[in-house]
């Protein structure tokens, strides 16, 4: 019990010091900087979280990593404060995590409301970032000391597990979804073997040498295949309307914020433990935040025309499961969704390998870019109320206008990355994958995130082999590692399992 | 395969299991070794395999289920976009980039915005040069001179 309590009282401490490191007028103007452009990418409908901060990777390359961290966090949380304003004034949602704030964010705009429906998102979103963040300072550091008990199969099991999971909870079909994962370990394995030092599926380029550029992929699936599928839309579907709230209307009165309180805090915590396990957890949360309410409400009728607790509860566990979502990252170095991926791959370049030594290693990046949340949350918060009819009145860029521009600054962009023509052909051939994934209904959210991992997930499997003289008992004759196996073959057999009882109940009907 | 998704996701089955083939027969032509000490074609060639099971799997779920008879309303669920502005765009974007080094920075996203502009049909040609040329101006300054980004100067030297 003294040791928690010693080490709480040290997370403290190293908080307060993080707050120093962030609050530096450096490091404030990149978190500012950060937040603007994800509010922006939020926005913005054609370039989302994951593209975005993909892009602006180049951006940091002349800066110190807490400062590059710190401005691509912001790009990430920014971008969850910012889709929320397309999905109600557009019934458009600038990224996904934002499609449950449709239904009745969009109905309060219809009835006039947009105002205080943007606000409590605001709010919402500010106080649950809030109570992340908390728990992002004493979940972290206990984690990352039991993390260090972890050898090759235990990290092989768990980025197994992670897998498995992000596959049954994207997409529609857990088999398109492991298809994907599996087409970018292979695309991963691209390059020098990491063990022995040869070359792989080079064929002679040396372009090829150091593998794919996991930021050509990301922008090209995530960029590039979007605005080709804006493209391909007729003309007509590109222009739509917007409602922009007038300032004086944007403030929520006392009754909706009586109304908003309990969905806030109910979102932040179911928000911040979605977070913590692998998948699109801002996503998830957002809709379970959404069924909680909808069951435990007074007046679950309400709900879809306008219920003001429909918009508190999914934006709060939204950017909760932001926050908690770099738990994974930082602790276990391995990060369970794309954007928090990308942000594994900036660290990388950054020369920072995230882990469990991490938080003693590098203790300003870690507390610096925590504190720095908060203060981007506070930032956010200004951003949001006052400033969005400023942001509203972006969405009247026509789309024909934006897309071309989107693919500007993609090839700018990719171009920065390397110096590389090579870079920018891989781009476009990624953003044809992705154009042909989408029309095909395949998810890239699990290629992404096993191309980031690939190379991990390689070196802890022969590493595992070579321990024990190539016998595949050391996956499971550990218990930490049987424990993450066993969750997988849970997460495998449940889908065929829930299938084959629907059959055999219509059967019996 | 009743309807036109099905035939979609056949069709990405079938490349995704060719794929899996291809990785796996060019994983043989380097040393694979042994689970003790595992070879540089190993974790491919594993890989390569469980893609082709997966696909597999994959191709022979979608010609087991039962033929589904698309309801009108279903038929009609689809958006029909128009494919040619989608492959103008597209050939619009290799166009530029092999021609990168060649034009530079200025010119080229001089080039590429006018281009894209006019295959979303922005009709007006006055109204295209001045959005192109702006955008052109202010990427310029933005990335070369502000950001000091290497970008290609090209024959024109800017």
């Amino acid at each position: 019990m003294g040791s928690e309590e010693e080490l709480m009282f040290e997370s403290l401490q190293h908080l307060v010091n993080g707050f120093g490191i962030a609050a530096t007028v450096q490091n404030l103007l990149y978190c500012l900087i950060g937040c603007i452009v994800g509010t922006l990418i939020g926005v913005l409908p054609g370039i989302g979280p994951i593209a975005g901060i993909a892009l602006l990777i180049p951006a940091t390359f002349g800066l110190n990593p807490t400062s590059a961290i710190i401005m691509l966090a912001g790009i990430y949380y920014g971008a969850m404060y910012g889709g929320s304003t397309t999905s109600i004034l557009l019934n458009v949602p600038g990224e996904t995590a934002s499609v449950i704030t449709c239904i009745d964010g969009y109905q309060m705009a219809q009835k006039g409301r947009a105002g205080p429906a943007l606000a409590t998102c605001a709010i919402g979103s500010f106080i649950a970032g809030t109570i992340g963040i908390f728990g992002l300072v004493f979940i972290a550091p206990p984690l990352a000391e039991a993390a260090l008990a972890f050898g090759p199969p235990e990290y092989f099991s768990l980025m197994v597990f992670g897998f498995i999971v992000l596959s049954n909870v994207t997409g529609t079909s857990l088999i398109k979804s492991l298809m994907m994962a599996v087409v970018g370990l292979i695309i991963g394995t691209i390059g020098i073997d990491p063990v022995t030092g040869d070359a792989r599926f080079t064929f002679g380029s040396i372009s090829l040498l150091s593998g794919i550029e996991f930021v050509a992929v990301a922008i090209g699936l995530f960029g590039i295949g979007e605005v080709l599928i804006n493209v391909e839309k007729p003309s007509e579907m590109l222009e739509q309307r917007v409602l922009v709230p007038r300032l004086r209307e944007l403030y929520p009165t006392l009754q909706d914020f009586k109304k908003s309180i309990g969905p806030i805090l109910r979102g932040a915590g179911i928000g911040f433990g979605v977070g913590l396990v692998p998948g699109p957890a801002p996503v998830i949360a957002t809709y379970s935040s959404y069924m909680i309410e909808r069951k435990i409400s007074k007046n679950p009728e309400e709900f879809g025309k306008g219920a003001i607790e429909g918009v508190a509860g999914p934006e709060s566990a939204n950017n909760s499961a932001c926050q908690s979502a770099f738990i994974p990252l930082f602790v276990l170095g391995i990060p369970f969704a794309p954007p928090t991926a990308i942000l594994l791959g900036a660290l990388l370049i950054h020369g920072v390998n995230p882990g469990p030594m991490m938080i003693g290693q590098h203790p300003e990046l870690f507390w610096g870019v925590i504190a720095s949340m908060y203060i981007g949350n506070f930032i956010l918060l200004i951003l949001n109320l006052p400033f969005v009819p400023l942001f509203a009145n972006i969405l009247r860029i026509p789309k024909k206008v934006l897309l071309p521009l989107v693919i500007l600054f993609c090839i700018t962009g990719m171009y920065t990355v390397n110096n590389s023509v090579f870079d920018i052909w891989m781009m476009l051939l990624f953003g044809a994958m992705g154009f042909l994934m989408r029309k095909w209904a395949y998810e890239g959210a699990p290629l992404l995130l096993a191309l980031v991992l690939g190379p991990k997930l390689e070196i802890a499997f022969r590493q595992s082999l070579m321990i024990s003289h190539g016998d595949f008992g050391v996956f499971v004759n550990r218990p930490i590692s049987m424990v993450f196996l066993l969750a997988t073959a849970i997460f495998l057999i449940f889908p065929a399992v829930r299938l084959m009882f629907k059959k055999s109940k219509k059967g019996g009907i | 395969m009743g309807n036109r998704l099905d035939r979609d996701e056949a069709m990405g089955g079938i490349v995704i299991f060719l794929f899996g083939t291809v990785t796996a027969l060019l994983s043989l032509k380097m040393p694979i070794g042994t689970f003790r000490t595992a070879g540089t074609g190993m974790f491919p060639l594993c890989l390569g395999i469980l893609l082709m099971i997966l696909a597999g799997t994959f191709i022979l779920k979608l010609l087991l289920q039962e033929k589904k008879i698309p309801s009108k309303k279903e038929s009609t669920v689809e958006i029909s976009g128009s494919r040619k502005p989608m492959i103008y765009f597209l050939g619009a974007m290799v166009l530029a980039t092999l021609l990168f080094n060649q034009l530079g920075y200025p010119l080229i996203s001089f080039l590429l915005m006018l281009g894209l502009l006019r295959i979303l049909g922005m009709k007006r040609w006055a109204l295209n040069i001045l959005l192109s040329f702006m955008t052109a101006v202010a990427s310029y300054f933005l990335f070369v001179q502000w950001l000091q980004i290497p970008l290609p100067k090209g024959f024109i030297g800017l």
